[in-house]
């Protein structure tokens, strides 16, 4: 009855387009066939980058000259990984937590809720971008790794506490369902039951969750970057022709990420308008497949839950009757548990 | 007395979480290879924030604020929310009662439109606009519409058209959504088998009770827009409340100042949940009486 045809051809389609970029090396050029100046038979300069698209330039080209659809191809690696890294580690965590608290430090849960209640009111666009702006602002000698893991831990810190809490609500409804109450009552320990009953449940949930998350990082980073807080931090040589009175480099991406591409250029919009429409594009095709994929799974979990509560009806009217027509074994049952 | 405790508790806790998350930086600081954690540091910088909030007879306090244009950027950013905001509710709400009242088969196809907008960054949506904008200026010659913030000018009718781009489908998704399932009562049922019209119905019965869920939703419409506008007011240069707030963040400003700042920009959000609670608060209320 569930149909997972679009989520298998969106993923692959994803996939694919990861595995492109990662060989890029292989086939790409490596300078992404960087030309600042054309010149003339001469040596006379007749034009110089940023090209427009055409049948040379597929794309066009960036102002340091180097052809755009390369440039994308050879950054869409690092956007799909950090989207998905982070998502996965915002599911993992917050998911472990939402049930710890749900489970067992339910007095725990409002205090959680108030100590994160500043991300409820400001938008994480700004959380991200204070938290951000001391460590990936300005160059400096820092090793990208350790750039990198401040980022995903930044990253993965935002996102982090609506999905404990969403995760500890899903878990207390589940509690209450009559199934986790009667293992419960038959005595299954509470990690039985997170085996048992709540994994299960929690699986199709947390695909969900994890495509979502995905669509929430790539539009943070995207915003990030306009900010020029690249992921994978900034590179030194900066964009060519633009330099400050103090002799500063506007920065540029070091990882020539989408989001940074996007963040480095747009500035050159109103001349160059193809070099942020180029990643811009790219950005919302990706955002689109993973949208449709969410979409799918969505419907998948609502037609399961609304064929659950079909049958839900149905049991407690069967209970109810039941109920009626049994009234002497209540009381023995009760006695007994009074003993 | 234990209710009090328990205020002053989440006080505490509140406002921990607040000094945590914004000196989160400390904590996590970055050696040459390596992620190093600090404790000490980050303990120390605490202390001397929290010391500095206590101080309110200070005279430095909130000095850095006052030098700024606080006044002046922030009625500009909320005229800014509040034009938009009342213009997406209106037009959210007419479009929507013509999308129901339209044909079935237009309707679905509608639908799936406006479902099709959930998929598009805000980075495009602001980067169309632009070059929408440039091109006419580039066709016509005529400068009618304001796009930079250059010289201290302060553009309204793009960013706002911009800023409510997004959110108006986001607004308009959900009502079609909510109006769609009130279908499904009871008393539409019976408003249509006494004869009533369609319109009627929508107009009078069904919008009245899909008010409150609106109300609730508008917490989300204008917390997209507070980005957006934040995103807008950097892109195209205007100096706006999100500026003042960057300056103090650049300039490192005192944290007191950065508090103000973000509970200033938040209180919109506080404004529409107090409303939509007790709105809640009146339903939940009503039905316990009606029960």
């Amino acid at each position: 009855m569930r149909k997972y045809k679009k989520t298998i051809i969106g993923s692959s389609l994803l996939l694919i387009l990861l595995l492109v970029s990662c060989l890029y090396p292989y086939y790409g050029p490596v300078d992404f066939n960087k030309q600042i100046f054309v010149k003339d038979e001469h040596g006379n300069v007749i034009d110089r980058a940023p090209f427009p698209p055409s049948e040379k330039h597929w794309l066009g080209t960036t102002r340091n000259g180097e052809e755009l659809h390369w440039l994308l191809l050879y950054g869409v690696k690092f956007t799909l990984i950090t989207a998905f890294c982070v998502a996965a580690l915002r599911v993992i965590l917050g998911g472990f937590f939402g049930m710890f608290l749900s489970l067992w430090a339910p007095f725990l849960k409002s205090y959680f809720k108030d100590f994160f209640l500043t991300m409820r009111y400001i938008p994480s666009i700004l959380i991200a971008f204070v938290l951000m702006i001391p460590i990936v602002g300005a160059p400096n000698d820092v090793a990208i790794s350790s750039i990198v893991t401040y980022q995903l831990i930044i990253l993965v810190f935002i996102g982090f506490p609506s999905v404990t809490l969403f995760v500890a609500d899903i878990s207390d409804e589940l509690f209450k369902t009559s199934f986790v109450q009667s293992s419960l009552l038959m005595g299954a320990g509470k990690i039985h039951i997170i085996k048992r009953q709540l994994v299960p449940y929690m699986r199709s949930y947390g695909i969900l969750f994890t495509v979502q998350q995905i669509l929430s990082t790539l539009q943070i980073t995207m915003q990030l970057s306009i900010f020029g807080l690249f992921l994978g931090g900034l590179n030194r040589a900066g964009v060519f022709g633009y330099e400050d009175a103090s002799g500063r480099q506007k920065p540029a991406s070091l990882s020539n990420e989408w989001a940074g591409l996007i963040g480095q250029n747009f500035t050159e919009f109103a001349l160059a308008p193809w070099i942020v429409f180029a990643p811009v594009l790219g950005f919302f095709l990706v955002i689109l497949i993973v949208n449709m994929i969410k979409k799918e799974l969505e419907e998948n979990l609502n037609g399961f839950e609304i064929v659950k509560k079909k049958g839900k009806k149905k049991a407690v009217s069967l209970q109810s009757e039941k109920h009626s027509s049994s009234a002497d074994f209540v009381f023995v049952e009760k006695g007994r548990l009074e003993r | 007395m234990k209710q009090l405790l328990h205020l002053l508790i989440r006080f505490g806790l509140i406002l921990s979480g607040f000094l945590f998350i914004f000196n989160l930086p400390l904590i996590v600081g970055i050696g040459e290879n390596s992620i190093e954690i600090h404790f000490k540091l980050f303990w120390d910088v605490v202390k001397s924030d929290l010391q500095f909030l206590l101080q309110i007879k200070d005279a430095m306090y909130l000095g850095y604020i006052k030098e700024l244009d606080i006044a002046g950027s922030y009625q500009y950013t909320m005229t800014i929310l509040i034009v938009s905001l009342v213009s997406i509710i209106l037009i959210a709400m007419v479009v929507a009662i013509f999308i129901m009242l339209s044909p079935e088969k237009l309707k679905d196809r509608l639908k799936s439109g406006i479902n099709f907008f959930e998929a598009v960054p805000d980075l495009l949506v602001i980067f169309l606009f632009q070059f929408f904008v440039i091109t006419l200026y580039r066709a016509t010659g005529l400068k009618f519409l304001q796009l930079y913030g250059v010289f201290g000018e302060k553009p309204y009718f793009v960013p706002i058209v911009t800023v409510s781009f997004l959110p108006l489908f986001l607004l308009l998704q959900f009502l079609l959504q909510v109006i769609t399932e009130e279908q499904n009562q009871l008393y539409v049922h019976y408003a249509k088998a006494k004869g009533i019209g369609r319109l009627r119905i929508l107009l009078v019965h069904m919008i009245r009770n899909v008010f409150p869920l609106i109300v609730l939703q508008l917490r989300t419409v204008i917390w997209v827009l507070l980005s957006n506008i934040y995103l807008v007011e950097f892109m195209f240069n205007i100096n706006g409340f999100t500026r003042q707030f960057e300056k103090i963040i650049y300039r490192g400003g005192d944290f007191a100042s950065l508090i103000a700042c973000l509970l200033m920009l938040s209180l919109p959000l506080m404004v529409m949940e107090a409303a939509g609670w007790l709105i809640s608060k009146r339903i939940k209320g009503k039905e316990v009486v009606s029960l």
